[in-house]
């Protein structure tokens, strides 16, 4: 008995050292952020942007951005979830870790990850051609209740096309989907007048509205945004959606010391402060939206409950 | 005029008209090399390119496309092995003429031919490609699906030699492209459980193997196949003459370098046709004319035994395709040829989609490359007459065994960079050996590049194209509303008969012959 006593408190003694001293040295080397995605994309420009930044702020060691695509992010965040939780593993951390497990057979599942904090949201807009018929959300959701509208989003089974299918079961709207493989694909459709309405992320559609290509109707955001004043929210519209919105954030392997997560959470947070960080990211399209590591985890649990209906009542699922 | 301003002003930064000069010289000796083409130069340097600005890595690359074909021309008149498949009829006249004294002469035609064909077909990349992109804006699903169909339709019909390997070889390409999520349903198919399949075999690794790979092991058997003949050392060639060509030699080529120039500029156009193909048409064309005119009179060669037209012809004719290869590519995204199919995957590192949308997304870089061929072609002419006297001789320092490591650690590299994962390697291996398998076969590659490219477009087009439509298959032939797609589908219709067409014209012909001469005899 006594054996035991002694071997657990020298355990737990040992364990309290290991944490002390890893919340003093922490980082003590370079933290790696894994993009799931080649790079280019919104996720890898804005991961690139957020390490040159937090590099200033770094104790010791680098922020370094590690591509490993594939599998539509499957490969590089099973990659992430898989390892070692000791802080120096970072997955940019996108909707599709989500999605994912439940659309596809993936080695990992949302619960092995821990959120760090959130950096950008990116609420999804209702956007028409230049010369659509369509001049008003409304004149939209009254066709659209007549006949089915061709709608084209980014591939089946994303948060676009679920977006949709949630605008049909809330707003009564009837859509034909047109998935594509981008959002360049996608453009070129609603701009060359080939399909009467696209779902884009507004990151992706925003200087072309305001080049005068496209006409944004509305936009599922909380509230109207600032850089779209006169654009009335999906709940305004009447489609009774609140909020549709991807994000783009941290997250680590679960089990990752506590001290690991704060530094992190915290290092986004004073960044996020950063004037010159702020304007090169909305330059490039991706407004600050900094969330702490508890409201990045309500957020993710939001989106969860949100799309696990969404799937389960249109059978998105893979068939197993 | 403001774009092409743009594009100047991009082109013009000292960095990237400093990477636009590194690509014409490493052309020229990368094309001068017996083993190394422009074909694998690329496919060892796009996975390397994305740490580089977009606009280095693509000026290096058109420069290096440009003067790959001069390259080639060297050895093949110096010592009668073409450096490039695209100087195979080249070597006949220019060694004959370099044999007789005058391989300064013959270097200098090949230059000159070579400068004026690339010159015009930048000039037609320029005055093309945008229009035909801002058209292209009015292609939708019906439009694109019919396009899909036209290009496969092509390189079937332009392909000479066997129709059945060249199917063979198309199908090949489509199943691979059924590998991945599949559009229509969002799931994956075909992907063996593998992650990493999910968005279809990756395309560098694929494109680093049937180049990279296949070459080296080409390489290693021509090693192999030396070392049992014992292999003769050549004599060094040497250059007496001067490089130079008269005023009176230039104006007598110059219809050769027209007609030349007409037809390399049409075959560079049409998707799936190649260097290979607009030099034998020249070639033969040429021939005809020089017999006319020239062959038989004092002081001037039979034809294939030096004579200037039948340098100038394939120079012309093969540098004619560079730059116009890349019109359908920048304006409908579909690729002239297995090379221009190449900067898909540069632009892709680099987050970019060649076709219309490149003209409105990243207007600078789109007409950078415009002007960048246009500039390439310019610059050719002083840097190729510079080194024209180094190069010759390099062919005869560079080992094939020294280029097998090195090509393959190269392409090895490559394809682990592109995702930092050994998956790309495998992927890269596997297709080395099929592609030196089919190669071996017979099977030629052009048809499974393009189906590789085109399958996904054909598929996902189809099915959106029917889902607008309410399954309605008419919907391509349908002359009211979508007029081009039901004149793209009666192109395709054109291009598969047309070799059956002329096949049993020449059959026909042939029986006929026979007959005559069984009565006759």
């Amino acid at each position: 008995m006594r054996m035991i006593w002694l071997s657990k408190g020298l355990l737990v003694g040992l364990a309290l050292a290991a944490t002390s001293a890893f919340a003093a040295d922490y980082p003590s080397k370079d933290v790696h952020i894994i993009v799931p995605f080649k790079p280019g994309g919104g996720v890898d420009t804005s991961s690139r942007i957020l390490a040159e930044y937090g590099n200033k702020h770094m104790a010791k060691g680098k922020l370094e951005v590690e591509n490993r695509a594939g599998g539509d992010g499957v490969v590089g965040q099973t990659f992430a979830a898989k390892a070692k939780a000791d802080g120096y593993t970072v997955l940019a951390m996108t909707s599709s870790v989500v999605t994912n497990p439940i659309l596809k057979q993936t080695g990992y599942k949302l619960e092995d990850f821990q959120p760090v904090a959130l950096y950008n949201t990116d609420p999804e807009v209702i956007v028409v051609g230049a010369a659509s018929p369509f001049k008003t959300i409304a004149e939209l959701l009254a066709a659209s209740k007549e006949r089915p509208l061709t709608v084209t989003v980014a591939g089946i089974a994303t948060s676009h096309h679920m977006a949709g299918l949630a605008l049909e079961d809330s707003a009564g709207m009837k859509f034909t989907y047109v998935p594509t493989t981008g959002f360049g694909a996608q453009l070129q459709a609603v701009m060359g007048g080939h399909v009467e309405l696209g779902l884009f992320p507004l990151g992706e559609i925003k200087k072309h509205a305001d080049a005068g290509t496209v006409r944004i109707l509305a936009a599922a955001s909380d509230a109207r945004l600032d850089i779209l004043p006169n654009v009335p929210t999906w709940q305004e519209a009447g489609l009774n959606i609140k909020r549709w919105t991807t994000f783009r954030g941290w997250a680590v392997p679960k089990g990752t010391p506590e001290a690991a997560v704060k530094y992190l959470s915290d290092l986004l947070g004073k960044i996020s402060t950063d004037p010159a960080y702020v304007k090169q990211m909305n330059d490039y399209g991706f407004p600050i939206a900094y969330k702490d590591a508890a409201g990045f985890t309500d957020e993710v649990n939001d989106y969860a409950e949100v799309t696990t209906r969404v799937i389960a009542k249109h059978g998105l699922k893979e068939k197993q | 005029m403001t774009e092409i301003a743009l594009g100047f002003a991009t082109l013009m930064d000292p960095a990237v008209l400093g990477f636009l000069l590194i690509g014409i010289v490493a052309g020229l000796i990368v094309g001068s090399i017996p083993g190394l083409n422009d074909n694998i130069a690329f496919a060892i340097f796009i996975p390397l390119s994305f740490s580089l600005s977009p606009t280095y890595a693509l000026a290096l690359m058109v420069g290096l496309y440009c003067s790959c074909a001069v390259g080639g021309s060297i050895p093949a008149i110096m010592v009668k092995v073409p450096g490039t498949a695209s100087s195979v009829l080249t070597a006949i006249d220019g060694h004959a003429m370099a044999r007789s004294g005058k391989a300064g002469q013959a270097l200098g035609i090949a230059i000159t031919s070579s400068v004026f064909g690339g010159i015009s077909s930048a000039l037609i990349l320029l005055l093309f490609a945008p229009p035909m992109a801002a058209f292209a804006l009015r292609f939708g699903y019906v439009e694109n699906f019919s396009l899909g169909i036209l290009g496969m339709a092509s390189v079937l019909g332009l392909l000479g030699g066997s129709l059945i390997k060249g199917l063979l070889s198309a199908v090949l390409g489509l199943l691979v492209a059924t590998i991945g999520f599949s559009q229509q349903t969002g799931l994956p198919r075909f992907t063996l459980g593998l992650d990493s399949l999910y968005e279809g075999v990756p395309f560098v690794p694929l494109l680093v193997g049937l180049f990279g790979i296949t070459a080296v092991l080409e390489l290693a058997e021509e090693l192999i196949r030396d070392r049992r003949k014992g292999e003769t050392p050549r004599e060094m060639p040497r250059i007496t003459d001067s490089l130079y060509i008269s005023w009176k030699l230039s104006k007598r080529l110059l219809p050769t370098w027209l007609q030349c120039s007409v037809i390399g500029n049409v075959i560079g156009i049409i998707p799936g046709a190649g260097m290979l193909m607009a030099i034998y048409m020249g070639y033969e064309r040429i021939s005809h004319r020089y017999k006319r005119l020239f062959a038989g009179k004092p002081g001037e060669p039979e034809w294939g035994e030096g004579a200037p037209e039948g340098i100038a012809a394939p120079e012309s004719a093969n540098n004619a395709v560079v730059a116009s290869s890349m019109v359908p590519l920048l304006s409908l995204g579909i690729p002239g040829n297995s090379v221009s199919a190449l900067f898909i995957g540069a632009l892709m590192i680099q987050g970019m989609v060649p076709g219309p949308l490149l003209f409105i997304d990243h207007p600078d870089i789109a007409w950078m490359i415009i002007v960048a061929f246009l500039v390439a072609n310019v610059l050719m002419w002083p840097i190729s007459y510079a080194m024209v006297r180094s190069i010759s001789g390099l062919v005869f320092h560079l080992p094939k065994y020294v280029l097998v490591p090195t090509i393959s650690l190269l392409c090895l590299t490559g394809a682990y960079s592109d995702e930092n994962s050994m998956f790309s390697i495998g992927i890269a291996l596997i297709s080395g050996v099929v592609g030196y398998i089919t190669r071996r076969l017979g099977i030629p590659h052009a048809p499974l590049i393009l189906a590789l490219v085109l399958g996904r477009t054909i598929e996902d087009n189809l099915g959106n194209a029917l889902a607008i439509s309410g399954g309605d298959w008419s919907i391509f032939l349908e002359p009211t509303s979508h007029p081009i797609s039901l004149a793209l589908i009666l192109g395709a219709v054109a291009f598969m008969l047309g070799p059956i067409i002329s096949g049993s014209r020449k059959r026909y012909r042939a029986r006929r012959q026979r007959a005559e001469m069984e009565v006759r005899g």
